[in-house]
Parts: structure tokens; C-alpha cells; sequence
């Protein structure tokens, strides 16, 4: 096993092993009624209760907020355990951000009365006019990344799966601490909108830049709302601060129209870390571009904790309120592995070619 | 009188119901251990098409009149925005008042750009939409606005009448409505009139501009309504409502029967344009197709009716 | 006998162009006055003028003697004045009858619904009597000829003149047959005492159907005449500028 797989498994271990406290008055990321975050390989099915499941016929549904590469691999983990463990995928759905077209989504879905429904929800505000029927229909509802504050876990639905996000954003300022060698000025772009997984990683990433990484130092921040905005936003930041030397990016969509801002101005000394992976973002950070690490969270493993969590459910188990896994920092030199290890693919040709 | 082939024209409006019978055999006989015919899945489309459906009748009014409207979407969130936070501090009958208000303030100022300016309703309406829509994302600050008042949830939301939920009483007061004006009445055939031939409407003592106005008021209106049922069923207004209505509703009242160009239109034909776009959606859900093959034949349908529904009669 | 329509030196400028430049004429009841003259004599503007559409610069119109100023088409309209456009102005997807009723539907009952029965019923008995040959009276307009369309329009000016019936071109795109129908219409409005002002090129038409003839050549009147005191030759001159 090479040096740097191991690194990154073990990075992962402990990021899944100790998810509450990294430091004491760091950020935490806590259930509904602030429960610590449990690990997901937490949840444990024996081979007895996998026949008992593979003998119940159980279906289960998705109803997703949006359907790209981090979403596309939690479906993936969550459908590989489910075919696993012997339980029908009936119906996937996308909203495309859109609210109304989720309620839609999820009351059209209901009609095949599936005993599992996994859901990202696009607005945590409509929680009950959403969600509030599922549970009365039987069905066992588990909420990746975050649960509308309205619904009562144990009872409208059995646990939120995500990645921890306080680790996330340790990481990043980690991975941020490491391109820039120790000392530098940042440019912080974070999520503008009421989102809780973006917000919470965009706040942990300045708590720990603030409070373990003397030598760098945030000049300049932007909010953004859309993601369409974001060379307008990225250019401002640049023209108005030349002195920056690393740029913190909310997700990796983004984090393309910040790239191609930095190769317009001729800028490419200037060192992105963001989050999540996908293909023209490793490509880059293969050839050594300016994409300097992405941290991946362990998006096929929240699939498979979902299914798993959610069969729990089924067969009558306690599970808890909220399940984290972990995330790694992904770079040049582990890109194949982190990339198997988060989504659980081989990166693609492209990527695998740069690197050689 | 002789017996002849009802006109081509005549052919062409049917085509939607036919489409429409297709198409729900065709799921029907799929999807019959599926759920589709259940009454609560049925009910389902209904629930999900309602504010379309509303739209749409706005919206035939306006293309009838020789007109377009492509703000309407917008106006359905600023509105459901504008009601939840007047709801926030003021009776809910306030709340719905400023919804409507809001509603046909936008369709107010298209109209008067439009029929006075005399500037192309395409490209005004499509300014609009994005003032309207940055106007809901700014009062919004892109959160959503819960709505709590209990009697407007049960009004405009998941209450029901005699076991009638109120969003079909809603939906069925607007075709009522929309269908006897537009057939019945002289606002119906002046509208009809501008559409066909502006001109000829002109000089036959038609108010031409006030029609123009009025229609673009109207279809405000139908969004503020729109709106209120949103917001009513999510219990929550939020920026991104009424965006994937824009393209639905249009689609829904063309492959009804209603031409972009003007002096035609058909509300029960819109209606069941609405239904039959609802109906696709939910269909293809249940056939447990991939997302990116539900828009694929989705889209393939939407031609095809649009083809077979739009092509004129030979002149 | 007081004139239906009085016109005292209308004087019509759009900027700097002049249309039309002193024109005055007096249309009695039970006449027909043709208006010839060259493409661009302005023969258009002084029917829009007529009916209403425009407002003359200078110059007075007098309707049974009393001063009248047209606020717009419907107001014309209300006068008693109908004009039959070169276009027609009928709307292509509607029947005949709505045709018919344009602008003026009538509607019954306390929510103002349309008369359609009333409608049907008024148009099949004028079509009648003006022998328009059409299918029904709910057929589209779309699906007629140019002949019965024309047909239509005359109905429609017909049933709604009080006082003054102006065609622009009635028959310039018709065959024989329908023109001689279009003809046999005119004279019937001629019996019903209304003042009918046309327009035409035919000078043939004119000579059939005139009782008198104006000439208008680029904005300028050059003179009215009898028909029964005039030739083709005179008013041939008198249009082209030409001596005979």
C-alpha cells in the first residue's frame, strides 16, 4: 500500500473516529437537539439481518435537490448497498433546486409507497409541507446533509447523513496552510445563501485559519449567491487585492469560474483550494495548475450509510440522529486514491493521463 | 346544411384531448401496479398542476390578444414573497390582498410599456421578469419566508370542502371564470379581435391599448393567485417559485390549442395541456426512469404536440 | 336639402408634407360620389379623415350642417359614418357574424353575455337581403373568397350606416361576377337614402355607378363633375394633368 494512500486512509479514520472535537471551542457539527455526530460506521448490519432484509422486499426512492458528480456518487453508494442488501430502487427524482418541484417530487414518489425515501432537501423551511407525510406513510425517511428544523427526528424521519463539516473546514485551512507554505493573504469567497452544509464548512475554514494559522491572514471576502456571478465576484476580488495569494472557494463549481479568471489575468500564482471533486478541477491540479488541493468528503460513503442507516430503520433499530463521515485533503500526489476514496470511481482518463 | 369534415382548425384544437386520452392509457396500462391510478396520485397531478393551471389562464388571454407574457414566473414568487411578509405582521386577508396587489402591479407596468410605449411585449416582458426576479431575490435576501397563518394555509393551501381540496376550487373558479370571458363576453371577442388583426380592431372602435394593458393586468393577476397558492402549499414563499412554471405553462397552453401568434386561444384546451404536462412528469417519475430520460421524453412529446397543434391550415 | 356631409377647405400636413390641400365637397343622401385620381393623389388620407382616424389640419367638417370634429374611429362611427377599408379590417379567425358585430356586440342578461343568437340571426337576414352569397353565417372569414369577404364588409357597413357609406377600392381585386354583385349591393345602400362616397380606378365603375365625380390629383383638387355631363376623356385629363 503506497505511502500516500495510507496517509489518506488514515486521515479518514480519524477524521470519521474523532468528528466532534478537534480542538475545544472549535466548530462541531451536532444533531437537531445538539447530539454529538456520530461516525457512520457506526451503523452495523449482521449477515443475519442483511437475509432478513434481502427476504422483506422493501423498495426505496431518491428524491434529490440536484443531480451532479458529489450527488451522483452518494445515489451511487446508497443504490450499491441497497442492491446489497436485496431492497428495490423504484423511482429517482431531481428537483433542480427547486423547491415546489420537490414537494412535487416527493408526493408523486409516495405513490409507489417505497419503505425508504432518501432525500436532500432544497429548502428547510417547507419541511412539513414536504416531508410531513412521509412518515405517516410508512416510509422511512433519512435526510443527507441537513434536516428541516421542523421535523422531529425518531419521528418524521431517522437520521441526517453528511460529512463533518468542522472537519471539512479544518482541512481546508489546512490544505490552504500547505500551498501557501505557512504564510500568505487569502481571498474567502463563501456561500451566500441560507444553506447549512456550505455555511457551517465556509465558518469552520475562518475559525481555523483564524485560530491555528498565524502566518495567514484573510484580506478580502465576497459572498456568493450564485454560482453564475462567480468570474464577476473573483475578478473584483483579484483587481481590488494583488497582494492575495490563495483564494477559498465554497464548492468546486465555482471554483472553474474562479480558475478561469485567474488564467485571464495572467494569475496563475495564485493557489485555489476548494471543495468536492470533479473532472476539470483535478485536471488542472494534475497538471499543476492552480488548483491546489480539493478536500473530498466521502460522498459514496454517505450513500452507503443512508441505505445502511435507513434498513436499520426498517428493521426496527435505533439509529442515530446524525451521521458524519470524513473527508480528505486531495492533491497532486493521492489524487487517483482520494478520488477512488471519496467517490469511489477511478478518476477519469483525462486526469489519469496528466498525471503520468 | 350539408354534411362536411369539421374544419382543419377544428381537427388541430382536438388533438390535445386525444394526446391527453394517449397518454393516460399509455401510463395507465404501465404504471397499473404502480400506483398511478390511485385516487391520491390522481389527486396528486391535479394538486401539483393547480398553479399552472391558473397561470395558463392568464396566460391564453395574453397570447390571444397578440401578446406574450414571459414575467409571469417571476411575479408568482415576488408575489408569494410579498404575502408572506405582509403575513408576518398583518391579518392574512391583508396578505392576500398584497399578493394579488403585487401580481398585477407587475402585469400594470408591463402593460403600460406595452400598449402605450408601444414596445415588443417579448422583449419588455422579458425585462421585467428580470427586474421582478432580482426584486424577489433582494426582498427574500434568498431565504425562504415561512408562512404560518392557519387560515390562509387552509385557504389557498391543504384545506379542503367537503372533501374538495381548496386548491381545485381555486383552479376550477379561475377556468370557470377565464373560460365564460374569454367565449362569452365582448372583453373575450375584442381580445380575440387585437389578436387576429390589430388594425381591423382599431377601427372598429376597440381600445386597443386598454386591451393590450388589461390582458397583461390580467395575467398579473393569474400570477398573484399563482403565487398565494405556492405559498399556501409549501407553506413557505421562497425566490425560486414559479421559475420551471415559465416553460411549462407555455407549453401547456400551445399544445392546447392557443396560437402564439394571436387570435385563437382555448382555456379548456389549456387546461388539459396543464394536466397533460403534470400527468408526463408524474408518469415518467413512477416508470422509475433516470432523470435525464424523464426530460428527454418529455421534451420529445412537448414537440411532438407542439408540431401537430401549431401547424396552420393551409390558407 | 341640408348636406349628410359638408367638406370647406380641408387642408391635411403631416410635418412639412401637405396631403391634402383645399379640398371641399358636399355629399347629399342617396348619391354616389366617386374620388378618382393617380396613386399618391391622397385619396386614402381624405377617407381617414372622413371616417375619423385623422383630424384635418385647417379647414371644417360639417355633418347635417352642424360642425363635427372626429376624436377617433369609434366616435365616426357613432355619427353614422362606416368605411369599408381596401383591407376589409376583418378579423381572419372569427365568423362572419362576430365580424359583423365588431365593436359593437350586443350582450344580454345581467353578466353582459354575447347575443350570439341575435347576432346569427341579424347577419342571415342582411346577407339575404344583400344577396352575399356565403355559406352561413358562422363561417370563418378565413375560409371565404375574396369576393364574399368583400362581400361581408359592405354587410357590415351597411347594417351599422346611418348616414355615410365610404369604400376604398371595393371591387380592385374582384372578378366580374362578384363585382357586379359588389355593384348591385351599392346601389341597394343608394335606394336606402344613405350618401355613399367611393373611391376607384375603374373609371368604368364610375361612369356605371357614379352621379358624380371628384378628381384629386397629389393633394390638390382639380374639380368635381356630373358624371352624366362628362366623358371618360375629361376626366382622364383631369387626373393625368394632361389636355385631351
Amino acid at each position: 500500500m503506497s505511502a500516500n494512500r495510507r496517509q489518506f486512509i488514515v486521515g479518514l479514520l480519524c477524521a470519521s473516529a474523532l468528528p466532534t472535537a478537534v480542538f475545544a471551542d472549535a466548530p462541531k457539527t451536532t444533531g437537531p437537539n445538539g447530539e454529538p455526530a456520530a461516525p457512520a460506521s457506526s451503523v452495523i448490519l449482521s449477515d443475519l439481518d442483511v437475509e432478513k432484509l434481502q427476504a422483506g422486499g422493501y423498495t426505496a426512492a431518491f428524491a434529490w435537490h440536484e443531480l451532479y458528480d458529489w450527488s451522483a456518487a452518494v445515489s451511487r453508494g446508497a443504490q450499491d448497498e441497497f442492491a446489497r442488501l436485496g431492497i428495490k430502487v423504484v423511482a429517482e427524482t431531481n428537483a433542480s433546486f427547486d423547491a415546489a418541484r420537490q414537494t412535487g417530487d416527493v408526493e408523486t414518489v409516495l405513490a409507489l409507497a417505497p419503505s425508504i425515501l432518501i432525500s436532500l432537501p432544497v429548502d428547510s423551511e417547507s419541511g412539513t409541507a414536504t416531508y410531513g407525510k412521509v412518515a405517516k406513510a410508512g416510509t422511512r425517511l433519512v435526510f443527507i446533509d441537513n434536516a428541516p428544523a421542523e421535523l422531529a427526528q425518531g419521528t418524521d424521519y431517522v437520521t441526517t447523513v453528511t460529512s463533518d463539516r468542522a472537519i471539512i473546514g479544518a482541512r481546508t485551512a489546512e490544505a490552504m496552510n500547505a500551498a501557501l507554505g505557512g504564510s500568505g493573504k487569502i481571498g474567502y469567497i463563501f456561500h451566500d445563501a441560507n444553506f447549512q452544509v456550505t455555511n457551517q464548512r465556509d465558518q469552520a475554514f475562518v475559525w481555523n485559519i483564524e485560530n491555528r494559522f498565524p502566518g495567514l491572514e484573510i484580506v478580502a471576502r465576497a459572498g456568493m449567491a450564485d454560482p453564475a456571478r462567480i468570474e464577476d465576484i473573483a475578478n473584483a476580488m483579484l483587481t481590488q487585492n494583488p497582494q492575495i495569494t490563495g483564494i477559498y472557494v465554497p464548492w468546486t463549481e465555482p471554483a472553474l469560474g474562479v480558475l478561469a479568471v485567474l488564467r485571464q489575468l495572467g494569475r496563475e500564482d495564485v493557489k485555489i483550494v476548494s471543495i468536492d471533486l470533479n473532472e476539470p478541477a483535478a485536471l488542472d491540479m494534475a497538471k499543476g495548475g492552480s488548483v491546489a488541493a480539493l478536500v473530498a468528503d466521502d460522498a459514496y460513503a454517505i450513500g452507503v450509510t443512508a441505505a445502511r442507516a435507513a434498513a436499520a430503520s426498517l428493521l426496527d433499530r435505533k439509529v442515530d440522529p446524525i451521521l458524519v463521515v470524513g473527508a480528505g485533503i486531495v492533491r497532486k500526489d493521492n489524487l487517483a486514491e482520494g478520488w477512488r476514496a471519496s467517490l469511489n470511481t477511478a478518476p477519469p482518463q483525462s486526469v489519469l493521463d496528466a498525471l503520468n | 346544411m350539408s354534411l362536411t369534415l369539421p374544419p382543419r382548425a377544428v381537427l388541430q384544437g382536438l388533438i390535445v384531448y386525444a394526446g391527453f386520452v394517449l397518454i393516460f392509457m399509455f401510463f395507465a396500462v404501465m404504471l397499473w401496479d404502480r400506483g398511478f391510478l390511485s385516487a391520491q396520485n390522481l389527486t396528486n397531478i391535479v394538486l401539483q398542476t393547480a398553479p399552472a393551471t391558473v397561470l395558463a389562464v392568464g396566460l391564453v388571454f395574453v397570447l390571444a390578444a397578440g401578446e406574450i407574457d414571459l414575467s409571469f414566473g417571476a411575479a408568482v414568487a415576488l408575489a408569494a414573497i410579498v404575502a408572506a411578509l405582509v403575513m408576518r405582521a398583518y391579518p392574512w386577508p391583508i396578505g392576500v390582498a398584497a399578493g394579488l396587489a403585487t401580481g398585477m402591479v407587475v402585469g400594470l407596468v408591463n402593460g403600460l410599456i406595452v400598449a402605450y410605449a408601444r414596445l415588443p411585449s417579448f422583449l419588455v416582458t422579458l425585462a421585467t421578469m428580470g427586474v421582478v426576479a432580482g426584486l424577489a431575490r433582494e426582498l427574500s435576501n434568498l431565504q425562504s419566508i415561512p408562512v404560518t397563518a392557519g387560515p390562509f394555509i387552509a385557504v389557498f393551501g391543504g384545506g379542503s370542502l367537503f372533501g374538495i381540496p381548496s386548491l381545485v376550487f381555486w383552479t376550477v373558479a379561475a377556468l370557470i371564470v377565464g373560460h365564460v370571458v374569454f367565449r362569452e363576453t365582448r372583453f373575450g371577442a375584442h381580445v380575440l379581435a387585437t389578436g387576429d388583426n390589430p388594425r381591423a380592431a382599431l377601427v372598429s372602435g376597440i381600445r386597443v391599448a386598454r386591451l393590450r394593458l388589461s390582458v397583461l393586468v390580467l395575467s398579473g393577476a393569474c400570477a398573484g393567485l399563482a403565487g398565494l397558492l405556492y405559498a399556501g402549499r409549501l407553506q413557505a414563499a421562497r425566490y425560486t417559485l414559479g421559475e420551471s412554471d415559465l416553460m411549462t405553462v407555455i407549453a401547456a397552453v400551445i399544445v392546447g390549442g392557443t396560437a402564439l401568434n394571436g387570435g385563437r386561444g382555448t382555456i379548456p384546451g389549456a387546461l388539459v395541456g396543464s394536466l397533460m404536462m403534470g400527468m408526463l412528469s408524474n408518469g415518467l417519475i413512477l416508470m422509475g426512469l433516470s432523470v435525464s430520460w424523464q426530460m428527454i421524453i418529455k421534451g420529445l412529446i412537448v414537440l411532438a404536440a407542439v408540431a401537430v397543434s401549431l401547424r396552420e391550415p393551409n390558407r | 336639402m341640408t348636406p349628410v356631409l359638408q367638406l370647406k377647405n380641408i387642408q391635411k400636413s403631416f410635418g412639412g408634407v401637405t396631403a391634402i390641400q383645399d379640398f371641399s365637397l358636399d355629399l347629399h343622401a342617396g348619391e354616389v360620389v366617386a374620388l378618382v385620381g393617380d396613386n399618391g393623389a391622397g385619396k386614402s388620407t381624405l377617407i381617414k379623415m372622413i371616417s375619423g382616424v385623422y383630424s384635418p389640419t385647417a379647414g371644417d367638417i360639417l355633418l347635417d350642417g352642424q360642425p363635427a370634429s372626429f376624436a377617433d374611429a369609434s366616435v365616426a362611427r357613432e355619427r353614422g359614418i362606416e368605411v369599408v377599408y381596401q383591407d376589409l379590417a376583418l378579423a381572419d379567425q372569427q365568423t362572419v357574424y362576430m365580424n359583423l358585430f365588431l365593436g359593437r356586440e350586443p350582450v344580454k342578461g345581467p353578466f353582459k353575455i354575447l347575443d350570439r343568437k341575435k347576432m346569427i340571426a341579424e347577419t342571415e337576414a342582411l346577407v339575404k337581403e344583400l344577396d352575399v352569397r356565403i355559406p352561413s353565417a358562422s363561417a370563418t372569414i378565413r375560409d371565404l373568397s375574396g369576393g364574399q369577404r368583400q362581400g361581408v364588409a359592405i354587410a357590415r357597413a351597411t347594417h351599422w350606416a346611418k348616414k355615410l357609406v365610404l369604400l376604398d377600392e371595393p371591387t380592385a381585386a374582384l372578378g366580374v361576377a362578384e363585382t357586379a354583385r359588389v355593384e348591385a349591393t351599392i346601389e341597394a345602400l343608394k335606394a336606402r337614402k344613405l350618401a355613399i362616397f367611393i373611391i376607384s380606378h375603374s373609371l368604368d365603375q364610375v361612369f356605371r355607378l357614379s352621379d358624380r365625380i371628384c378628381v384629386l390629383r397629389r393633394g390638390q383638387q382639380i374639380g368635381i363633375r356630373e358624371t352624366a355631363k362628362t366623358d371618360k376623356n375629361e376626366i382622364i385629363a383631369m387626373i393625368t394633368g394632361v389636355a385631351a
